[in-house]
C-alpha cells in the first residue's frame, strides 16, 4: 500500500481527534448507519426498507443520515479509518469516485439470494444496484397541450421563456446536456452539441435552476412549464396536486442506475450487507414501486403495475428497450471542464 | 462570518473604550473561548491554507498553481467582482430603508417601540430558508408582484423577477435588515436629544440638524451595521443560489461547486482564502470609516 499525503494528513487527523477524544477509539457496536437521499428517499427506505431488514437481522439498531452521495463522500474520505456511515447510495458519477478513491468494499456477491436476480446491467460486485432513476421530459398539462414526445420539442418557439434546466452540478443537468450531445451527433467525448444547441435554447430558457429539487419550486409556481425532470421528483409534485406530467422522450428515457455500497472499514460490514440485501428483495422492491414511492426496480422478478408500468415501462424487456444508459467513466473525466464551461458561457 | 463578526466589536465599542481599567488576571476569563477558537476555527483556517497550496486537484505536490489558476482567469475575477459589488448594493439599500426604521423606532412611544421592534426581530426568528421561499413565491412569474401589476394593467406579460439581480438584491435587504436595523436602534437610542434641540435653537433647520448632529453621531452604528450586512450578504450562499438561480454565480456556490461536484479541494481552498481575504479588506475598509467617525465623535 502505497501512501499518499492526503492519506497521511487524514489518518493524522484521525489519531489527533482519538486521542483527543478517547472514547471514539473503542466506542464500537454503534447503530448501523444507513446513508440515504434526501426527502422522498428517506421516506421510502425507513417505511419499506427498515423494517424488511430488522426483521431479518432480529431487530438490529439502525439509524438513516439523509444527504447527497457526494456528501456522502466528502464524510467518508475525511474519516477513512473510521467512517460515520455504513452503507452509501451512489449516483453513476459519485459510484466510480468511491470506486477510484478506494471508499467501499465489495459487496459478498456469493452469499447473496437476491443479487442473481437483478438485471444484469444492476449486477455489479463492487456494489449493485437498487433502483432505477428516470429523466425525461416534465410538463405542466394545463399549459402543454400536446404531450412532448422529443427532447427538441423544448425548442418550440411557443415554450419561450418557459423552458427550465439545471445547471451542471447536478446528475440531471449533466446527463441532460450528453443525453442533448449524443442526440445531436455528439457524444460523451464531444458535448460541443449539447453547448451549440443550448445557445439556440436560450430565448426559450425561463430558468437555470441550482438543483433539480428548485426545479420542483419553479413549477409549483408557474415560472416554468416544461423541463428535463427525474420521474420521481415528479411522482411528489403530482402527489401534492400540482400539475405536472413525465413523457418518455422518443430517443429514449435517460436511466442511471442507483448503487448500494458498504463503506470500507464499517464497524457493521455484515449488517451492512444485510441491508443491501434487503433492498434488492423483490418483496421490498415491489412495495416500493406502488403508490407514494414508484421506486423502478431492478429485480427482474418485480411485475411491473401501476403508474410505473403506464410511464416507465410495463415489462422489463420494455424497461431494456426504452432506458438510455450514459457512460459515466468518460463523463467523470470531461466533467469538470463542462462544468466550468457552463459557468462561463450560460447567462439568462 | 466569524471573523467579520469579531471585528465588529472596536466599531461597536466607540468611545466607551477610551478610559482603559488596568490589565490584572481577568484575561485568563478568555482562555476557555480563546482555546475553543484556536481549535476549532484558527486550526482548520491553517489547514485550509494548507490545502489551497497543493498544486493539483489529487493532492500530490505543493505549488501556487491555483492561485495562479484564478487570478489568471478573468472570469474567476469577474465572479469575485460580482460577489463584492452585490454586498455593497445591498448593504447600501438596507442602510437606506434601515436607518428611517430605526430612526422611527427611538421617536416612538413604548407601544410603539415594541410593535416596531417585533416587527424587526420577526424575521429573525423563522429561518433563512423560509424567509428565502417566500421571496420565491412573492417574485415569481404567478407571484404577487407580477399578479399586482398585470391586474393593474401595468404589465401585459409577467415580468422575470425571479432569478435576477434585481430580485436577488430584494430578498437580500429584507433578509439581512435586521443586522442593520438593530446596531443603528442601539447608537441613535444613546444620542442624547437635547443635542438636536440645542441646534434648532441655534438656528439649524430639520435636515442641518440630521446631516450635522444625528448623521455623525450614528456613524458607529452604520459602521457596525454595514459591516454585519455587508459580511452576511456576500456569504449567503441559501438566499444567493434560491433566488438568484443557477446561472447567476457568486463566491459561495463557487466554493461548493468546486469542493462537493468537482473534488477539487485544492483550487476550492484557494478561492475560499481569496474570498476571505477580499471581504476581510472590505471589512477593514469600514473599519477605518468608524476610527475615523470616532474622531469626528469626540470633535
Amino acid at each position: 500500500m502505497t501512501l499518499d499525503r492526503r492519506q497521511i494528513l487524514a489518518a493524522g487527523l484521525t489519531l489527533g481527534a482519538m486521542s483527543l477524544f478517547p472514547g471514539m477509539s473503542w466506542a464500537q457496536a454503534r447503530k448501523l448507519v444507513f446513508a440515504t437521499f434526501t426527502g422522498s428517499w428517506e421516506e421510502a427506505h425507513r417505511d419499506v426498507i427498515v423494517p424488511h431488514f430488522r426483521k431479518a437481522t432480529g431487530n438490529a439498531d439502525i439509524a438513516l443520515d439523509p444527504m447527497l452521495s457526494v456528501d456522502m463522500i466528502a464524510k467518508v474520505s475525511a474519516a477513512k479509518a473510521n467512517p460515520p456511515i455504513d452503507v452509501m447510495l451512489m449516483d453513476p458519477g459519485p459510484r466510480l469516485s468511491v470506486i477510484g478513491q478506494d471508499l467501499a468494499a465489495p459487496f459478498p456477491v456469493d452469499d447473496s439470494k437476491n443479487y442473481k436476480d437483478l438485471l444484469p446491467v444492476a449486477q455489479l460486485p463492487e456494489g449493485p444496484g437498487i433502483f432505477f432513476q428516470a429523466v425525461g421530459i416534465t410538463y405542466n398539462p394545463e399549459k402543454v397541450k400536446t404531450p412532448p414526445t422529443s427532447w427538441d420539442d423544448l425548442w418550440k418557439p411557443e415554450y419561450k421563456g418557459r423552458v427550465g434546466i439545471t445547471n451542471m452540478n447536478s446528475t440531471l443537468g449533466t446527463a441532460f446536456m450528453v443525453e442533448l450531445a449524443k442526440t445531436r451527433g455528439g457524444s460523451e467525448n464531444d458535448i460541443e452539441p449539447a453547448f451549440a444547441a443550448l445557445k439556440e435554447l436560450q430565448p426559450n430558457l425561463g430558468a437555470v435552476a441550482p438543483n433539480p429539487g428548485a426545479l420542483a419550486t419553479l413549477f409549483q409556481q408557474g415560472q416554468i412549464d416544461i423541463s428535463p425532470g427525474n420521474f420521481n421528483a415528479i411522482q411528489i409534485l403530482r402527489a401534492r396536486g400540482v400539475p405536472v406530467e413525465f413523457a418518455k422522450p422518443k430517443t429514449g428515457t435517460i436511466a442511471f442506475l442507483t448503487t448500494a455500497h458498504i463503506t470500507k472499514n464499517s464497524p457493521n460490514a455484515k449488517l451492512a450487507a444485510a441491508l443491501i440485501e434487503s433492498a434488492m428483495a423483490p418483496e421490498v422492491q415491489t412495495k416500493l414501486m406502488q403508490a407514494p414511492f414508484y421506486v423502478i426496480p431492478t429485480n427482474s422478478k418485480v411485475q411491473m403495475d401501476g403508474d410505473i408500468a403506464r410511464m416507465i415501462a410495463k415489462d422489463q424487456e420494455e424497461l431494456k428497450a426504452s432506458f438510455v444508459f450514459h457512460d459515466w467513466s468518460v463523463i467523470n473525466q470531461n466533467r469538470a471542464g463542462w462544468i466550468e464551461r457552463f459557468n462561463k458561457e450560460i447567462k439568462v | 462570518m466569524t471573523a467579520a463578526t469579531a471585528i465588529t466589536a472596536p466599531g461597536l465599542a466607540g468611545p466607551a473604550t477610551a478610559a482603559r481599567p488596568r490589565i490584572g488576571r481577568e484575561w485568563t476569563l478568555a482562555l476557555p473561548l480563546a482555546t475553543f477558537f484556536a481549535v476549532f476555527f484558527v486550526t482548520p483556517l491553517l489547514l485550509l491554507v494548507a490545502v489551497s497550496l497543493y498544486a493539483d486537484a489529487e493532492m500530490t505536490r505543493f505549488g501556487l498553481d491555483q492561485y495562479i489558476r484564478f487570478f489568471g482567469d478573468a472570469f474567476n475575477l469577474a465572479v469575485l467582482g460580482s460577489t463584492l459589488l452585490l454586498g455593497v448594493k445591498v448593504t447600501a439599500l438596507t442602510l437606506l430603508f434601515g436607518y428611517p426604521l430605526a430612526w422611527l423606532y427611538t421617536r416612538s412611544g413604548p407601544r410603539m417601540q415594541s410593535a416596531l421592534i417585533l416587527v424587526i426581530i420577526l424575521p429573525l426568528l423563522t429561518s433563512v430558508v423560509v424567509r428565502t421561499f417566500a421571496w420565491i413565491v412573492i417574485l415569481g412569474r404567478d407571484g404577487i408582484v407580477n399578479n399586482l401589476l398585470l391586474s393593474l394593467g401595468l404589465a401585459e406579460t409577467p415580468l422575470r423577477l425571479l432569478y435576477t439581480e434585481g430580485g436577488l438584491v430584494a430578498a437580500l435587504v429584507q433578509v439581512q435588515m435586521p443586522l442593520m436595523v438593530l446596531p443603528l436602534i442601539t447608537t441613535l437610542s444613546r444620542l442624547d436629544p437635547n443635542l438636536l434641540d440645542a441646534s434648532a435653537a441655534l438656528g439649524a433647520g430639520p435636515w442641518r440638524g440630521f446631516l450635522k448632529v444625528t448623521l455623525p453621531l450614528s456613524l458607529p452604528g452604520i459602521v457596525a451595521g454595514c459591516l454585519l450586512t455587508y459580511a452576511a450578504s456576500v456569504t449567503a450562499f441559501i438566499t444567493q443560489s434560491l433566488v438568484g438561480g443557477g446561472q447567476m454565480l457568486f463566491m459561495p456556490q463557487y466554493i461548493y461547486q468546486q469542493t462537493i461536484t468537482l473534488h477539487n479541494w485544492p483550487f476550492a481552498a484557494a478561492i475560499s482564502i481569496v474570498f476571505m481575504v477580499s471581504v476581510l479588506g472590505v471589512v477593514m475598509l469600514f473599519n477605518l470609516l468608524g476610527r475615523a467617525s470616532k474622531g469626528y465623535v469626540h470633535a
